[in-house]
């Protein structure tokens, strides 16, 4: 039993100490007993403040520590990292989350946030008291990684991963490389050739032996965890293959689906470069299908890059365009709340790019508040002074569109730049801005399990710390899977996701937490129920001397606690958590 | 001067956040790193800032731990209050670094930083670290979360009465301290430098400077802090707490007639969260944002945008022409209407001008030998490759991270450094 704990009281400069009374809260640890040394610190994880903790661990020879802050997901790390430069097992540290359970969750209660406070520490002494020192698994890992989707994000990463010497497995759902921006002829802010940079990235890839590329592949199941996951996917083999290289596409994508093979790959860890889909909007949206002369940028981009001296669509020669902005975007009453963060940009791009090639049209821009963000604002201002005309309108007063019979588009709006005044735009062509939606992968994440936001997109785990991490040890997340971005920003979050990787397998050895469920065989009595519970598939059934009982896969078990309230026999403890830990801290809890 | 001369991986000039990320990746890596930074202090712009949008963290919680990893990482070797002279290509490809590092006045191995010379010294002057809201001694630590947190003096304005000297348990103080030079050999550089704020003094109109009740973002930022000076919100020229505040978006961004066209892009981000922020520290007051476009377009931000909405913050579309100052201290904006298409006035008892981000314009004068490290139209680094190599930048093996390249939010500036420790990397693995 511990006996020489050390209590910290975080203020977090005011975020605890504005509503927690953490003067009285020090007052009633400090002569708890097994308490050795009670203190306040504005930031504990303050530089000063961990050298500080650390000579108090020494000087006064603390055999637990105890600090009183933020959730363990911000600084758990942080501080066992202090307990271990001062010599104390990492498991002697215990983190009290008195920030977002009781200084912020009730704010507007100070008296009870610092009753609880105080109960939550003493919890906390409880389990330090209790707390035996662990030695964190040293596993073996691959130094492989499988890269889900190719397109730009996706190639980036494997060429990046391939150069720092790891094995790289490339997959592709579709039978071509290079996604979306693979079909854009000119993309801002640089004016390059999308169908180029997607070709340049692919030569990059099938240039590196390291890389092994599969397009027309999914994922089908996965086993293990992070360091050493086996993944089986899917490949669709094409009969009537052309086998054309064009401009970096890949194989050809005429053919027949011929027959499938399945691959189970071994990879140390996943990065997800799933991408995003098109919004497409439901018929009848800003008149959407109702016309011909109603399409998505997607198709504008298309119709711009045929085009030759004339700009036809329909049969007809546009003069007049009308671009209606944030389409499957920002809306009030649908799911995207999101902005698609691309748009604005991409469509005063293509709207330039329009008007370079054919200088007779006319663009008018029915924009709700125009987005170009940084350098981006360039493309805003060149398509005002090249004659664009802006017009805005807001969510009360929504764009209403109407088909004529002679095929053109009537639009109607109260625009806010003319002090709401009702304008009628007669087009020949409408332009829906659509957005960016998220990849529906259902089943991708049903198999690995990352978590997607309210948005749809898939979660990080923090957007200032752990941006390219998801919740998922092993698992990472790069491009606009995570949520919309331009090229630039997918291939910065790809870039940095493979240094995040590299870190992470570079020595091909990972240390793992001891965190895991043990099995008393002698209590054991096998009835499945454990096997059942466990969401990783960790537990089986063994022989032994005659006698059916649970096995742990250790390097499969995460820890999680799911297998112990089904045994019946209590034949199952949690390492770090055992029922003697939860117990005595319940029983501080209620004193 | 005494010179030392040291062999390195990789060069990182700037510790603020897209500084430090850049070189604990790398570090993580076992790539060795010299990291230098020009501020007393690791943190850069970002430790000084209250909470964080759209997730309302407080800054110096996710700050303080990276500066303290980056201080203590064994492959890091920092240099604060240090300044880069001369980056030179050698005929082997490395770059021979001239560092000065500038004296601090005080032993930074014996002091403390127990501030009892800060007690002591009889001088006080305007406090930078707090935006020149407060005041501070001569000899001082720069701000409670420092790193190191030791005392420097400012030479400047010391009488050299020596009481500082004399109140120092540790002896610490050296008022003969002298610059030291050090030469390192490295094999490549990332330039982290970051950016700078517009001074609106440049746009007289606005009266920063002549009016005690127009303040800058950074300086309601700095009363929004946990370590706030005033614990609460007070506006500067009588201590009142003010109830009807104003923000004046795109000062100094957007706007060819201070030179600079583009959107500074976190601009109106941080300005609906010090209002979210505001509405919480003072439950009465009423905030209102002078906007031209709200650009809320990153992971969350539009979502955060509509909760503002939804709690109360006023949104005007409108530039803001002038202000002017009653009697009383409150001031008078003019503004163009949008909404109405008229010139309107209104009155409120402080104006805070979100101010814009700018290029750090002396970086690109590190290099000598012939080269120079070309910037982009708007004077940031230039990205010579931006699509596919976004940290590449004119000069083989060096690289920029973060704000230098342009202007960036705090997780685009850590994407950004990722991106610049990834190919850092892969460029130093093909030199071997």
């Amino acid at each position: 039993m511990n006996q020489r704990i050390g209590v910290y009281i975080c203020h977090c400069g005011s975020n605890i100490s504005d509503v927690v009374d953490v003067i009285k809260v020090r007052e009633s640890v400090k002569d708890l007993p097994g308490v050795a040394i009670a203190k306040n610190v504005m930031f504990a994880c303050a530089d000063s403040s961990q050298k500080e903790i650390v000579e108090d661990i020494r000087n006064y020879n603390l055999d637990g520590l105890v600090i009183a802050s933020c959730s363990p997901k911000l600084h758990l790390f942080t501080f066992r990292a202090v307990a271990e430069r001062a010599g104390l097992n990492y498991n002697h540290y215990v983190q009290v989350n008195i920030r977002e359970q009781s200084s912020w969750a009730h704010g507007d209660k100070p008296r009870e946030a610092t009753e609880k406070a105080i109960q939550l520490i003493k919890s906390g002494i409880a389990k330090a008291k209790l707390a035996e020192s662990l030695t964190p698994m040293e596993v073996s890992a691959k130094d492989s990684v499988l890269v889900v989707g190719a397109g730009v994000a996706g190639m980036r990463a494997a060429i990046e991963l391939a150069d720092m010497g790891m094995h790289v497995y490339l997959i592709e759902k579709e039978t071509r490389t290079g996604g979306h921006v693979a079909l854009w002829k000119s993309v801002f802010p640089t004016d390059e050739s999308g169908t180029e940079i997607a070709g340049r990235l692919y030569k990059e890839v099938k240039k590196r032996n390291k890389i092994q590329l599969f397009t027309g592949a999914g994922i089908i199941h996965r086993t293990g965890s992070i360091g050493n996951f086996e993944i089986t996917i899917n490949i669709r083999k094409l009969l009537k293959d052309n086998g054309q290289d064009k401009q970096g596409m890949g194989a050809g994508s005429s053919g027949h689906e011929e027959n499938e093979e399945r691959l189970i790959l071994s990879c140390g860890a996943i990065l997800l470069c799933t991408g995003f889909e098109d919004y497409r909007p439901a018929k009848g949206v800003f008149g959407f299908g109702e016309s011909e002369n109603i399409i998505t940028l997607p198709e504008f981009k298309k119709l711009v890059e045929q085009g030759e001296d004339k700009l036809v669509h329909a049969g007809r020669e546009v003069k007049n365009i009308a671009y209606i902005y944030c389409v499957g975007s920002r809306q009030e009453d649908g799911e995207n709340k999101f902005c698609s963060r691309y748009c604005c940009s991409s469509a005063a791009h293509t709207a330039l790019e329009a008007r370079k090639k054919f200088p007779r049209i006319n663009n008018f821009h029915i924009n709700r508040g125009i987005r170009t963000y940084g350098k981006h604002e360039i493309l805003y201002q060149q398509s005002s002074a090249a004659g664009d005309t802006f017009l805005q309108f807001n969510e009360d007063h929504p764009v209403e569109v109407t088909t004529g019979s002679d095929g053109k588009v009537l639009i109607t709006l109260n625009d806010i730049l003319t002090a709401g005044r009702e304008l009628e735009l007669e087009a020949d062509l409408v332009v829906l801005v659509t957005g960016i939606t998220p990849s529906g992968n259902s089943s991708l994440t049903e198999i690995l399990k990352v978590p997607a936001g309210r948005d749809g997109f898939y979660n990080e785990v923090h957007p200032k710390l752990r941006p390219v991490e998801t919740v998922m040890d092993g698992i990472y997340i790069a491009g606009c899977c995570q949520g919309p971005k331009t090229i630039t920003e997918s291939i910065r979050s790809s870039l940095s996701a493979s240094s995040k990787i590299y870190s992470l397998l570079g020595k091909q050895k990972l240390s793992l937490e001891p965190t895991q469920a043990k099995i008393n065989t002698q209590l054991c009595e096998w009835c499945d129920n454990c096997r059942q519970a466990c969401p990783f598939d960790a537990v089986r059934k063994e022989d032994l001397d005659g006698k059916s009982v649970a096995f742990i896969n250790a390097s499969v078990c995460k820890g999680c606690g799911m297998c112990l309230p089904v045994c019946e026999p209590n034949a199952i403890n949690l390492v770090g958590y055992s029922d003697v830990e939860v117990e005595s801290m319940i029983e501080a809890l209620a004193e | 001067m005494e010179t030392t001369r040291e062999i390195k991986d990789v060069l990182v000039v700037g510790g603020g956040i897209a500084g430090q990320e850049t070189s604990l990746n790398l570090a993580n890596q076992d790539f060795k790193i010299v990291l230098v930074e020009k501020d007393l202090s690791l943190g850069g712009k970002m430790i000084h800032l209250s909470k964080v949008f759209p997730t309302l963290d407080c800054a110096a919680c996710i700050t303080t731990p990276k500066v303290s990893e980056t201080a203590r990482h064994p492959n890091i070797d920092l240099y604060t209050y240090s300044e880069v002279q001369s980056i030179r290509r050698l005929p082997d490809k490395t770059f021979e670094v001239k560092v000065i590092k500038h004296p601090r006045y005080v032993d930074e191995e014996a002091c403390t930083g127990c501030q009892e010379c800060e007690e002591k010294c009889p001088v006080v002057v305007q406090d930078q670290y707090q935006y020149n809201l407060v005041g501070r001694k001569a000899i001082f630590v720069p701000f409670s979360i420092a790193n190191p947190r030791v005392a420097a003096v400012d030479i400047e304005n010391c009488i050299y009465c020596g009481f500082c000297e004399k109140a120092c348990p540790a002896g610490a103080i050296d008022l003969m301290q002298q610059p030291r030079e050090f030469i390192f050999n490295v094999k490549s550089v990332v330039m982290a430098t970051g950016y700078r704020l517009f001074e609106p003094e440049k746009i007289p109109r606005y009266g920063f400077g002549f009016f005690k009740n127009v303040i800058t973002s950074m300086q309601m930022e700095r009363q929004l802090v946990p370590t706030r000076p005033f614990n609460t919100v007070l506006r500067p020229l009588d201590g009142k707490m003010p109830d009807n505040i104003a923000y004046v978006l795109c000062t100094g961004s957007r706007d060819e007639t201070v030179g600079n066209p583009i959107c500074s892009q976190v601009c109106c981000m941080y300005s609906i969260k010090q209002a979210q922020l505001l509405l919480g520290a003072l439950p009465m007051a009423d905030v209102t944002i002078y906007y031209l476009h709200i650009r809320a377009f990153g992971k969350g931000f539009n979502e955060f945008y509509r909760q503002a909405v939804d709690m109360g913050v006023s949104f005007i579309k409108g530039k803001v022409g002038r202000i002017r100052e009653k009697e009383n201290g409150n001031l008078v904006l003019r503004y163009e209407d949008i909404a109405t298409g008229t010139i309107k006035e209104a009155e409120h008892d402080l104006v805070v001008l979100s101010v814009g981000i700018l290029p750090n314009s002396n970086v690109t004068e590190l290099f000598n030998n012939g080269e120079k490290l070309e910037t982009d139209t708007y004077h940031f680094v230039k990205q010579v490759d931006e699509l596919i190599n976004p940290a590449k930048t004119s000069l083989e093996g060096v690289f920029v991270a973060g704000s230098a390249s342009g202007p960036m939010d705090i997780p685009d500036s850590i994407l950004s450094a990722g991106a610049a420790s990834a190919e850092t990397a892969s460029y130093l693995k093909q030199l071997s």
